[in-house]
C-alpha cells in the first residue's frame, strides 16, 4: 500500500511537472505573442485594443498557471486560441478517435507478434518461418512510422491498421526470444514426452511461464502505440488526439498543449509504472528506450 | 549471422563511400536548379529525375544521406557524453544527487520521445538558415535523448561502486578522481559504446519522422525526412524512384541494427 501510494505520487508529480515545463517552454518561445490577426486591417482599433489586452494578460505564466490549476481542480481545461473552442470539448471530442486506433493497434499488433512468434518458439525446425518473420520485421523497423503512414495511407489502410504495422514487428521481436525460451525448458520437454497435448503446453506450461515478461511487453506496447499516434495520425490526418498534439505544438497553443502533454504524460507514466511492477521488472523488454 | 553483419558493414561503408562523394556521382550541386527539366522522370543525366524545382534527386539524395550519417553519429555522441556524466554522476554520488538525477530522467521519459522533441523543436525560431536548421535538429535529439542511457549508466556505475576492486581503491586512499578516472571510466565505456550504437539508427528514424512532419532540415538543405515528404500523394507505383531515399533509409538503418541488434525500436 506504501509502496502503491508512493509510485502514485511519483506520478502525479511527473505529469505536473511536465505540464509546467510544457508551459514555461510554450511562454518563453520567440514569437509566442506574435499574432497574426493584428494584421488583418479589416480589424477596428477596439478589436485591436482587446487583442493587446487579451495578450497582455496571457503574459504572466504564474498567474495563468494558478488559473489553470483552479480551473482545472472544477474540471476547466481552458480555451484553446487555434482551435477556437474548449480544451476539455476537443479533448472529448478527439479521445474516442485515438482510444478506438489504439485499440485496434494493440490488438492487431498482439495478434500477428505473437501468432508469428509462437510457431517459431513450437517448431524447432522452424527456420524458414523464422527467418521469414525476422526479416519482414527488421524490415519494418528499419523505416519510421510516419514512412509506413504514407505507404499504408496509399494502399488505402486507415490509421489503426497503420498502428498494427507500426507495433506487429516490435511484438514480434521480443515475443520470439521470450517464447523461444519457455518452449526450451525442461518441464516443457517432460510435458511432451508424457504426450501432453501441444494446445496444453502452450497454454499450461509455456504462457504461464512467459506470462511476467508478455505481461510487461503489453505495457510497454501500449506507451509505444502511444508515441506512434502522433506521426500516424499527423500523416493520415485522423481526427484523433496524437493529430491535436502535433497541430498544438506547431501553433504553439499553449492551454491545449499543456493538457495534452499531461494527458499523455499520465498514459506513457501509467504503462510504464505498469512494465516496471514488481514481478514484472525482471522480464520488462527495453530497458535502454531511447525512443 | 556472420555473413550478414559483414554484409552490412560493406553495405554501410558503400553508402558512406558514395555520401562523401556526391559529385562523382551526380549532374549537380543539391541546390542547383535546372529549371528547364522541372519535374523530370529519371534519365541517363539524371538517373532520379529531378523534383519541381528541377533539383536533381540523386544529388540531394546523396547529400541528404551525408547529413543524416555523419549528424546522427555526432546527436548520439552528444547525449552518450551527457549520459555518461549525469549517468556516473547519480550512480557515483548517490543520495539526494541521485535522486535529482534519476527524476529529471524519469521526467524526460514520462512523455513520448516524438512529442516531447516536437514541442520543443516548434517552441524553437523555425524561419532559421538550413545550418541553423541541421544544428538545432541535432543538438535536440543529442540533448534530448540523454535520459534513457543515463539511466543505464547510473545503474552500471552504482553496481561498480560496490565491486571489490573500487572498495580497495578507496580503501588504499585514491582521490575520487583516480577512482573515476582509472577503475570506473574504463568499465562504463563498453556501456556507452553499446548505448552510441543504439543510438544512431534511432536518431536516423527520429529525424526522418520530424521532417516528414515538417519540423526537421529546412529547405534547401536535403535530409530523408525532407526528401520523403515527396512521396505525400503519390503512387510510388506511378513513381517508384521516388522509393529511393526510403530503399536507402532502410538499407542503412536494417545494416545498423543488424550489426548491433536490440529488442526496443524507436517509432
Amino acid at each position: 500500500m506504501k509502496r502503491f501510494s508512493r509510485e502514485m505520487a511519483r506520478m502525479i508529480a511527473l505529469v505536473l511537472v511536465t505540464g509546467v515545463a510544457a508551459a514555461v517552454l510554450v511562454r518563453y518561445s520567440p514569437g509566442t505573442f506574435v499574432d497574426e490577426r493584428e494584421l488583418n486591417q479589416q480589424l477596428g482599433e477596439d478589436s485591436l485594443a482587446a487583442l493587446r489586452a487579451h495578450k497582455e494578460h496571457n503574459r504572466n505564466l504564474a498567474k495563468n498557471l494558478v488559473g489553470y490549476f483552479r480551473g482545472l481542480a472544477h474540471g476547466d481545461l481552458g480555451y484553446s486560441e487555434s482551435n477556437s473552442a474548449p480544451v476539455r470539448q476537443l479533448i472529448a471530442d478527439r479521445a474516442p478517435e485515438t482510444l478506438r486506433e489504439l485499440a485496434i493497434g494493440l490488438i492487431g499488433g498482439w495478434l500477428i507478434g505473437l501468432g508469428c512468434a509462437i510457431p517459431v518458439g513450437r517448431f524447432r525446425r522452424a527456420w524458414a518461418w523464422d527467418a521469414a518473420s525476422s526479416g519482414a520485421a527488421g524490415l519494418v523497423l528499419s523505416l519510421p512510422a510516419a514512412l509506413i503512414a504514407y505507404f499504408c495511407l496509399t494502399a488505402g489502410a486507415a490509421s489503426g491498421a497503420v498502428l498494427i504495422v507500426v507495433l506487429a514487428p516490435r511484438i514480434f521481436r521480443f515475443a520470439r526470444n521470450v517464447l523461444v525460451q519457455a518452449y526450451g525448458s525442461a518441464h516443457v520437454e517432460v510435458a511432451r514426452a508424457r504426450g501432453i497435448r501441444e494446445w496444453t503446453i502452450l497454454r499450461t506450461q509455456v504462457l504461464s511461464d512467459a506470462a511476467p515478461q508478455l505481461l510487461a511487453l503489453l505495457a510497454s506496447s501500449a506507451s509505444m502505440a502511444i508515441g506512434a499516434a502522433i506521426p500516424v495520425e499527423a500523416i493520415c490526418g485522423s481526427p484523433g488526439l496524437g493529430r491535436l498534439a502535433w497541430q498544438a505544438a506547431t501553433a504553439r497553443d499553449l492551454p491545449l498543449l499543456m493538457n495534452l502533454t499531461m494527458l499523455v504524460g499520465l498514459a506513457t507514466t501509467l504503462a510504464m509504472s505498469l512494465s516496471e511492477a514488481p514481478g514484472l521488472r525482471a522480464g520488462r523488454p527495453g530497458a535502454g528506450d531511447t525512443a | 549471422m556472420k555473413a550478414a553483419r559483414i554484409g552490412a558493414i560493406l553495405l554501410l561503408a558503400l553508402v558512406a563511400a558514395g555520401a562523401l562523394m556526391p559529385e562523382r556521382w551526380a549532374a549537380g550541386r543539391y541546390d542547383q536548379q535546372f529549371r528547364e527539366l522541372p519535374d523530370a522522370p529519371p534519365s541517363a543525366q539524371f538517373p532520379l529525375g529531378t523534383d519541381a524545382v528541377g533539383r536533381d534527386r540523386l544529388s540531394r539524395l546523396l547529400y541528404g544521406t551525408r547529413v543524416s550519417l555523419l549528424l546522427a553519429p555526432a546527436a548520439a555522441l552528444l547525449s552518450c557524453l551527457a549520459a555518461g556524466l549525469l549517468g556516473g554522476i547519480a550512480g557515483y554520488a548517490g543520495g539526494f544527487t541521485d535522486r535529482a538525477i534519476v527524476s529529471a530522467a524519469d521526467f524526460f521519459l514520462s512523455v513520448p520521445w516524438l512529442l516531447l522533441l516536437l514541442i520543443v523543436r516548434a517552441c524553437l525560431p523555425l524561419d532559421v538558415s538550413p545550418a541553423a536548421s541541421v544544428a538545432i535538429t541535432f543538438a535536440l535529439l543529442g540533448l534530448m535523448g540523454w535520459a534513457a542511457p543515463a539511466r543505464i549508466v547510473r545503474a552500471a556505475v552504482a553496481s561498480l561502486m560496490d565491486s571489490e576492486f573500487v572498495l580497495m581503491a578507496r580503501a588504499r586512499g585514491y582521490s575520487s578522481w583516480r577512482v573515476l578516472l582509472r577503475q570506473l571510466l574504463p568499465n562504463v565505456t563498453p556501456v556507452l559504446l553499446a548505448q552510441f550504437w543504439i543510438a544512431v539508427p534511432a536518431y536516423i528514424l527520429t529525424e526522418t519522422t520530424l521532417g516528414m512532419l515538417g519540423l526537421g532540415v529546412a529547405e534547401p538543405l536535403p535530409s530523408w525526412g525532407g526528401l520523403l515528404r515527396e512521396l505525400e500523394g503519390v503512387s510510388p507505383l506511378d513513381q517508384p524512384y521516388l522509393l529511393a531515399p526510403a530503399i536507402l533509409l532502410a538499407a542503412v538503418v536494417g545494416s545498423l541494427q543488424l550489426i548491433l541488434p536490440r529488442e526496443d525500436y524507436p517509432v
